[in-house]
């Protein structure tokens, strides 16, 4: 009847990735996932745009999800969908903001290539055949970064700027906008991702490092936005910083933790041994009696005890990370044949 | 249409033809306090069998409460709708609840205490609001006949609740709720989350209502319990706080406090150092020790964050990230009024 019927598949009202992605019926070339949040005024520009620039497509779907917008952004996508078979709804419980929403799209999209995109209209849907057509040059997944970016400069330029360069540094991965949501996805590098929390910034990183991606970045348009209002604002920064972290600590986990932790341990001990050292020299020098005798061994023992601390907890990841086992599920290494090709 | 949508396909499409009376499954869990459990029986099926309702009734109780269920147990011998589990393992009342639901023949669930907190009165109200479309109804206590103090407890509670939740819910402690079965088999709550169990609810995107219902006379006695009580309590919504924010980023609590901490203790550390270079001694300051153990402690908060963000990961291929909504027609799309709580992003 509309898109949302497909979806059900149980009582929860929870659609099974096995049914959406499974090989019953043909998918099309291509999916477009448009996550929307309150943005009741871009949706029908948004469709025809999108259906003008993918006229050369065979087969295609657009999957909007609507991420429990509060105005009228499921009516207008629900007129789309009855006006176009190929348009499909997707509605989440509330909002569970943009990652949650991305992934409920990659969960759905039925197409060999997936491209997400953000819903406001600043990204340009002519740009997609561009992405998909680098795409085929042997890539998983192809990022779109903003030339001649129409934002606000101070609020949101700048920030951008340091962001970028900062995450560039800390992942190594070689990406200059992280926040351009334009990006098109191979459909078996999906099956690898698995986004959570607030990891729609760092999708370049977590696939380089979970999935083994080959990825690479094209220029694309970007408008100044119409309708509706930015969802995003300064406050951020802390989090960012800690999602960082965060990601760092994925790339990382593949690796063995407890060497990770064991080298906290070691600097750990190493400023304890210095001011065990401090304590020594002060003893020799004046005596028991002294506050000197106490503070300094006192701050030692302290750091000693972070050094026993950390060596455990790196303990503890790597028997969290037994049930995964390295080499296996998630954990399997990539395998390219790379020879007769 | 959606077989599955048939009992909810939303207020506006319904008329008091279509409604036809749902089944009903009671699921009394047999914890703390259990009144005579024959006349609780007796007076909360009355209402369902006046409004023409098909029920059952779900006793579920631990080992040690047996003896207690004797008596329902001679109902269902006598042939009225009761049947009594027993919950060898139970690990808490939310444990008992889903045990009970799982095993419940009704498509709508009343969770109902084993003791009288609301007149039986409520009880069809709640099927039909369920009926309308609403995915769990609470019974609130209201008008209240008890004391100022257990009030001021009660909203002291719900202030401190409301923080943590966002949620607007009056009454989440009466334990008198109707919901879709499903719901409650599908919320993450387990061990002692039963108090909070609405609050799961709206934070999985379920359309959670209240519904004024009398207290029941019994209900009225003033409680002051140990200060025991009081800290679990306590305890109970710091961890209500980190579940409901924090289970897919433990990083963004642990770390938040861990660099606070660790900055804290930096800059001491940092003074001290360059007073050091200052030719001042430094080996006699707590101030010293303050700032290790700030820092220590910081990076301790940071690394514990790391391993949960292991964990969570390691975790994300098996998790859903989100729920879909239920499907409702366009027509009903207008009737569906603003839920209790709103969405904080």
């Amino acid at each position: 009847m509309n898109g949302l019927d497909r979806e059900r598949s149980g009582p929860h009202g929870w659609a099974t990735t096995a049914s959406a992605g499974g090989s019953s019926e043909p998918g099309p070339a291509l999916s477009v996932v448009v996550p929307l949040y309150n943005e009741e005024g871009n949706i029908h520009p948004l469709v025809s745009a999108v259906r003008e620039a993918l006229a050369a497509v065979e087969s295609w779907e657009l999957l909007l999800v609507d991420d429990g917008s509060t105005d009228g952004t499921a009516a207008r996508a629900l007129e789309c969908c009855g006006a176009d078979p190929r348009v499909r709804l997707l509605r989440l419980a509330r909002n569970y903001g943009q990652t949650a929403a991305m992934q409920a799209g990659f969960d759905h999209a039925r197409g060999a290539v997936v491209v997400s995109m953000d819903g406001d209209m600043q990204n340009d849907p002519a740009d997609i055949p561009r992405l998909v057509a680098r795409l085929d040059e042997g890539f998983d997944l192809v990022a779109g970064y903003r030339e001649r970016r129409r934002d606000k400069v101070l609020t949101r330029k700048v920030p951008s700027w340091l962001a970028n360069r900062l995450i560039r540094r800390v992942t190594g991965v070689p990406i200059r906008d992280n926040g351009c949501s334009l990006k098109a996805f191979r459909r078996d590098l999906l099956h690898r991702l698995h986004l959570y929390a607030d990891l729609h910034r760092f999708i370049p990183a977590v696939a380089a490092a979970t999935a083994g991606a080959r990825i690479t970045e094209i220029p694309v348009r970007h408008h100044p936005r119409q309708y509706g209002r930015s969802k995003y604002g300064l406050s951020r920064t802390v989090k960012v910083l800690l999602d960082l972290l965060t990601v760092r600590m994925i790339q990382r986990v593949r690796e063995r933790p407890l060497q990770l932790f064991g080298a906290g341990a070691l600097a750990a001990c190493v400023c304890g041994a210095v001011f065990a050292a401090f304590a020594a020299i002060a003893y020799a020098r004046f005596g028991p009696d002294k506050a000197y005798s106490v503070v300094f061994p006192a701050v030692s023992l302290l750091w000693f005890g972070l050094g026993a601390y950390l060596l455990m907890l790196g303990l503890i990841a790597e028997a969290a990370l037994r049930e995964d086992l390295p080499g296996h599920g998630r954990n399997a290494p990539v395998v390219r044949e790379v020879s007769g090709s | 249409m959606n077989s599955a949508d048939t009992a909810v396909s939303g207020s506006a499409a319904f008329t008091t033809a279509d409604l036809r009376p749902s089944t009903v499954s009671v699921i009394v869990p047999v914890t703390e306090r259990p009144e005579p459990l024959a006349e609780l029986y007796r007076e909360y099926a009355a209402p369902l069998r006046a409004a023409g309702h098909s029920f059952e009734f779900l006793f579920g109780c631990e080992p040690w409460a047996r003896g207690l269920a004797g008596p329902v147990a001679a109902l269902a011998d006598a042939g009225e709708p009761v049947r009594v589990l027993e919950v060898a393992n139970s690990a808490g009342e939310t444990t008992l609840l889903k045990a009970l639901a799982a095993r419940a023949e009704g498509g709508i669930v009343i969770t109902l205490p084993a003791y009288r907190r609301v007149e039986s009165a409520v009880l069809p109200v709640l099927i039909a609001r369920v009926e309308q479309g609403a995915d769990m109804v609470l019974a609130r206590r209201w008008p209240r006949r008890d004391s100022w103090i257990n009030r001021l407890q009660n909203r002291l509670f719900h202030a401190l609740v409301g923080r943590v939740s966002g949620g607007e819910l009056h009454d989440i402690a009466c334990g008198v709720r109707a919901m879709r079965r499903e719901v409650l088999l599908d919320l993450p709550v387990y061990g002692d989350l039963a108090r909070f169990l609405p609050l799961f609810a709206v934070r999985e995107g379920y359309d959670v209502r209240e519904v004024d219902a009398p207290q029941h006379r019994a209900d009225v006695h003033t409680r002051i319990y140990g200060a025991g009580t009081y800290l679990r309590r306590l305890l109970d919504v710091l961890g209500l706080f980190f579940l409901l924010r924090f289970t897919d980023k433990p990083l963004r609590f642990f770390g938040l406090i861990g660099s606070s901490l660790l900055l804290g203790g930096a800059v001491l550390l940092l003074v001290l150092f360059i007073q050091r270079l200052g030719g001042e001694g430094i080996a006699n300051r707590p101030f010293l020790l303050l700032g290790s153990l700030l820092a220590v402690l910081g990076v301790q908060a940071i690394a514990l964050g790391l391993v949960g963000e292991i964990i969570v990961y390691l975790h994300a291929p098996s998790r859903r990230p989100y729920r879909l909504a239920r499907t409702r027609t366009p027509r009903s799309e207008e009737a569906v009024a603003t839920p209790v709580a709103a969405d904080r992003q």
